[in-house]
This record gives structure tokens, sequence and C-alpha cells, in this order.
């Protein structure tokens, strides 16, 4: 390694400093204005750097009267992202597998069209979706949520254990075989076990979009028991006080922060092959 | 794609099996995608009873005439293309910016290289709070450091449409940094070390070596991040809904934003259908001509090398 001028650091220090201020302030102010008092968030005079922190926004919008329900709207959107994501890989990986490793007419067709569905704007097929979900009930329903919720993932999680499988060796399979392995225990006891890291990135992927998702709580659920946490944000924006808007904010965004710190191996690798059309 | 280890099975068998595991997809995609996409093309050659939610008249093309030759449509369509454009190219120089960086080896890299990944875990709906909060002309975060390094410091940022369209650009540019990021980094690290120092040997100097080496070897796989950001910035929703709602005077209302208020604030579903469709062919269209342009690129590049 040669070493490096002082103009040169100066230089990469700079702009890595430039860069965090980027990616970070807006994370810093939303977690400050949840810890200043209301009075203070709307003087001109307020600090960058706070001179106290003050919980109250926090426990105020935990109280069960609160306006709008945070716990309720959390418990909703676990419930849903949760079976959405375990749907999703449940369905999609013996796709995956047939598209990948068995004869299937025209899978090659049918696992291009697959992911070409995400360059449609999601409003091409939202409208005979909402008329539709009115007529057979589903608006305002978890199960209504959930249907849409699993198949919006389900293209991506069929491409990316598409992937997966075709990363195992078909010699592996090919020696099970020779062994009397029956299909069924191939695919059990063979299969699955050596899908189990894609299978796990794939829960995790679909976990956090189905968390963050916005546009299809907006559309499909009117009602206050069954809303999901970005729609309870939004609608907190015009029913609440910033202070406590920015609580919820921090509230449900340390979630998905947690669990991509965590697991950002898992996540850049599932962001990857996505990404490898 | 032949498959050697069929036969065990039985081909017969295993392609029942095949249908058997494709099945479940299949008819989620058709229901919830082929099956409305086609009814949305039924839905913009007519208008739609909000009442009953049946079809009241066909009106052939009477939808797509109204849009076209609407005053709001050409402004529209073109700040939607500039929005786009803007998001994919500054996303992307941002992008090769900072892959360049964390490739450098120094302290605190690792610690970078998470940071970068941040924006990705949050919900879109928070970071329109956030930077909405950030450019509040009051109190903003933006307005503050203007008046520290000595400025007005009273831009209403929201308060125009040109400069909340800009906004809307940052967000987003924010937004997509960690996915391109995270794509432009892993092509810049298929580059073998050798090949970086034997330009070093050579005599090459950084930025001789980055723009001889290191750049042709990952421009030609940025058109699949352009495509992808491209598609992104044209469904963006969630973010103009909660930052602007679309204004100031439709200042940031993209096609894709207008297709939610004709079908889901103004209840026109045949006009919304139509819109839809039009943004569709907007969007097919542009990335056929990055495809297009990528090819004459890359003939170009073997025709001199």
């Amino acid at each position: 390694m040669l070493k490096r001028s002082f103009l040169t650091n100066v230089i990469i220090y700079l702009s890595s400093a430039l860069l965090v201020i980027f990616i970070l302030s807006p994370l810093y102010v939303v977690v400050i204005t949840s810890l200043q008092l209301e009075k203070d968030i709307r003087s001109p005079n307020l600090n960058l750097i706070p001179q106290y922190l003050d919980f109250r926004h926090y426990l105020e919008i935990f109280k069960p009267d609160h306006i709008v329900p945070v716990l309720p709207a959390m418990r909703n959107s676990l419930i849903v992202s949760t079976l959405a994501a375990l749907f999703s890989v449940l369905i999609a990986t013996p796709a995956a597998y047939a598209l990948n490793r068995m004869h299937f007419p025209k899978s090659k067709m049918i696992l291009r069209m697959l992911i070409s569905i995400y360059i449609l704007p999601t409003l091409l097929f939202i409208i005979p979706l909402y008329i539709a979900w009115v007529n057979l009930g589903l608006f305002d329903t978890y199960l209504g949520l959930l249907i849409l919720y699993t198949t919006f993932m389900l293209p991506f999680s069929v491409w990316v254990l598409g992937s997966f499988v075709k990363a195992i060796p078909i010699e592996i399979e090919e020696a099970a075989k020779i062994d009397g392995a029956t299909t069924n225990q191939l695919l059990t006891k063979i299969m699955i076990p050596l899908l189990r890291p894609g299978l796990f990135a794939c829960l995790i992927f679909s976990f956090v979009l189905s968390w963050v998702e916005f546009a299809t709580p907006l559309i499909f659920t009117s009602e206050i028991k069954i809303i999901t946490v970005s729609l309870g944000l939004y609608r907190s924006t015009v029913d609440i006080q910033i202070g406590q808007l920015a609580a919820a904010a921090v509230i449900i965004t340390l979630p998905v922060i947690l669990i991509t710190l965590i697991l950002q191996k898992q996540i850049q690798q599932v962001v990857l092959i996505g990404a490898d059309r | 794609m032949t498959n050697p280890r069929l036969h065990i099975l039985g081909l017969k068998k295993e392609k029942r099996l095949a249908w058997l595991f494709v099945l479940p997809t299949l008819t989620l995609v058709v229901g919830v995608y082929a099956y409305p996409i086609l009814t949305t093309l039924v839905y913009s050659v007519t208008t739609i009873d909000i009442a009953t939610y049946t079809i009241r008249e066909f009106v052939g093309l009477g939808n797509f005439q109204y849009i076209i030759s609407n005053e709001f449509f050409s402004p529209t369509l073109i700040r939607t293309i500039y929005f786009g454009m803007m998001v994919v190219v500054m996303t992307i120089l941002l992008a090769i910016g900072v892959s360049l960086l964390i490739n450098i080896n120094f302290k605190g890299n690792k610690i970078l290289k998470i940071i970068i990944l941040l924006p990705w875990a949050v919900p879109p709906v928070v970071s329109g709070v956030m930077w909405s909060q950030m450019f509040q002309y009051e109190f903003g975060f933006i307005n503050k450091i203007i008046k520290i390094f000595g400025g007005q410091g009273d831009t209403i940022w929201l308060g125009s449409p040109t400069l909340a369209l800009h906004v809307l650009i940052i967000t987003e540019i924010w937004r997509w940094l960690p996915f391109a990021t995270l794509f432009i980094f892993a092509a810049m690290q298929t580059i073998p070390r050798s090949v970086i120092e034997a330009a070093a040997i050579d005599g090459a100097g950084y930025f001789k070596t980055v723009k001889g080496v290191i750049l042709p070897i990952i421009v030609p796989g940025i058109i699949p991040v352009a495509i992808f950001l491209f598609v992104s910035a044209m469904k963006a929703f969630d973010t103009i809904f909660v930052l602007t709602a679309g204004g100031p005077r439709s200042g940031t209302t993209t096609l894709n934003y207008l297709v939610y208020l004709q079908g889901f604030q103004q209840f026109k579903f045949g006009r919304a259908a139509a819109t839809a469709y039009i943004l569709t062919f907007v969007i097919l269209a542009v990335i056929f001509t990055m495809f297009l342009v990528n090819r004459l690129l890359s003939q170009r590049r073997s025709m001199n090398a």
C-alpha cells in the first residue's frame, strides 16, 4: 500500500464527512425532534445540538387512547408482514425449484416475465383490484392486504430463490438419486436444508418491504382498526404534533434499522441478486 | 435447459409435479397482475360508474384524447421525465463517487459502508416526513445551516413548484443511494487488485487509474442500475404523497401521481386507466432507448478496441 499524502487524506475524510452528513442528518433531525418539547420544536431558536432530552412524546404515543394507535398499528403490520413473508416464500420456493430444475414448458420465459412485472407501474393493476376487493368483501380485511402483499413479493422471491437453487450443484441431486432417495426425500432432506440461507434472506427481505408498504394499505383499507404503521404515521401528520410524529417515526423505523444492521450481509446478497437481471 | 436426472421419477410424473409447484404462483400472478392489467386496458376506453363500479359507456380513445390534448399533459410528461432522469443521473454519479471512496482503505471505511446502507431501511413515509422537516422554512435544518454560513435562510423550499420538485429529487436520491452504491461497488470489486496495481506501477496517478481502468469496467454494468432507478422514480408515490401531495401548483405531480389523483381522488377510473397506460408506454420507451444507447456505445467500444 502506498503512503498517502496529507492532502489525499484530507480529501478522503472531508468527502466521507459530507457523505455522512447527507445520509444521517435527516435521521438525526427526526430523533432530536422526538426528544424536544413541542414549544421548542416550533421556536426559531431551536438548537441543532439539544440542551436536554425529553421522552414525553414517546410515552404519549403509547397511551391507549391516543388519536393515532401506534401500538395496534405495529401489531397489525407485524401480523400482516410476517404472514406475507412466510406465504410468499412458501409459494415461491417450489416454483423457483420447478422453474430452474425441472421440465417445465417455457420456464425461462416465465421467469423473465415474472421479473419484468416490476417494470410496470403499480397503479396499472390497482384500479381493477380495488373494485374487485370492494366487491369480494376483501376491502378493509387482513386477508385482502395479505393476498396483495404476498403477491407483490412473489415474483421477486421466485427470482431470488431461483438463483439460490441454481447455485446448488446438480451433482448433489444426482448423487442423492443414485443413493435411492425418493423425490420427497430429495426435496425435504437435501434441497430445503441447502436453501436455508436463501430462504432466510428472502423472508427478511419480504418482511422489511411489507413493513414499509404504504400505497397498498392507503388504497385498500380505510378503518382505523386495520391501520398499518406507514399509514398510521401518515395519518398522524394530519392529526398530531410534530414531536409525537417524530417519535412515532423513530419507533416504526427502529425495527427495520436494527434488522438491516444485524443482517446486512444477507440483505446485500439479496439486493445484488435481485439487481442481477 | 435440459435436465439429465429426471428419468428416475419418470418424465410424465415429473412434469405433473412441476405444474403442481408452479401453479400457486401462476394463479396469484394471473389473478393479481395479468387479469387486472387487461381489465385496466378495457377501463381505459370506458367511463366507470362509481356507484356500482360497472362500465357506464365505451368512449373509444376519448380518455386518451382528453389527457393528451389537456393543457396539464405536456408539463406533467416533461416534469416526469426530468424527475426520472435527474434521479438516475445524480444517484449514479454519487454512487460512483461513494464506491470509489469506500474502495479506498482508510480508517472508518467499515462504518461508512454501514451508514451508507441505512436509508434503505427507512420507510418511504418516514423519509418523506424527515425531508419535509429538513426543508421546513422556519425551523428546518437546511435553512439553519444556510443561516450559520451567513445566508438569509428564509427560502420557502416546499412553496415553489421548481424548488419542491428538487427537494423531491434529493429525497429520492437519498433513498436509492444505498442500492446504487451496493451494485456499483460490487462491480468495482470484480476488478482484480493486480490490474489496479499494474496501472500504478505504470506511473498512472489515481485519477488516471480511475478514468483508464475502473470506469471502463463499471460503466457497461450501469445500464441495469439506470433502468432500476428510472423505473423506481416513475413509480415514486409514497414520498410525493407525504412530502408535497403533488403540489405546490402541481409542481411535483408526476404521471404516476396523476393516475392516483384521477383514480382515487376524482374517482375517474377510466381516465386514470388511460393515464396508467400512457405512463407504462413512457417507461417502456425510455428503457428501450437506454438499451439502444448501451448497444451503440458497446459497439463503438469494441470498434475502438
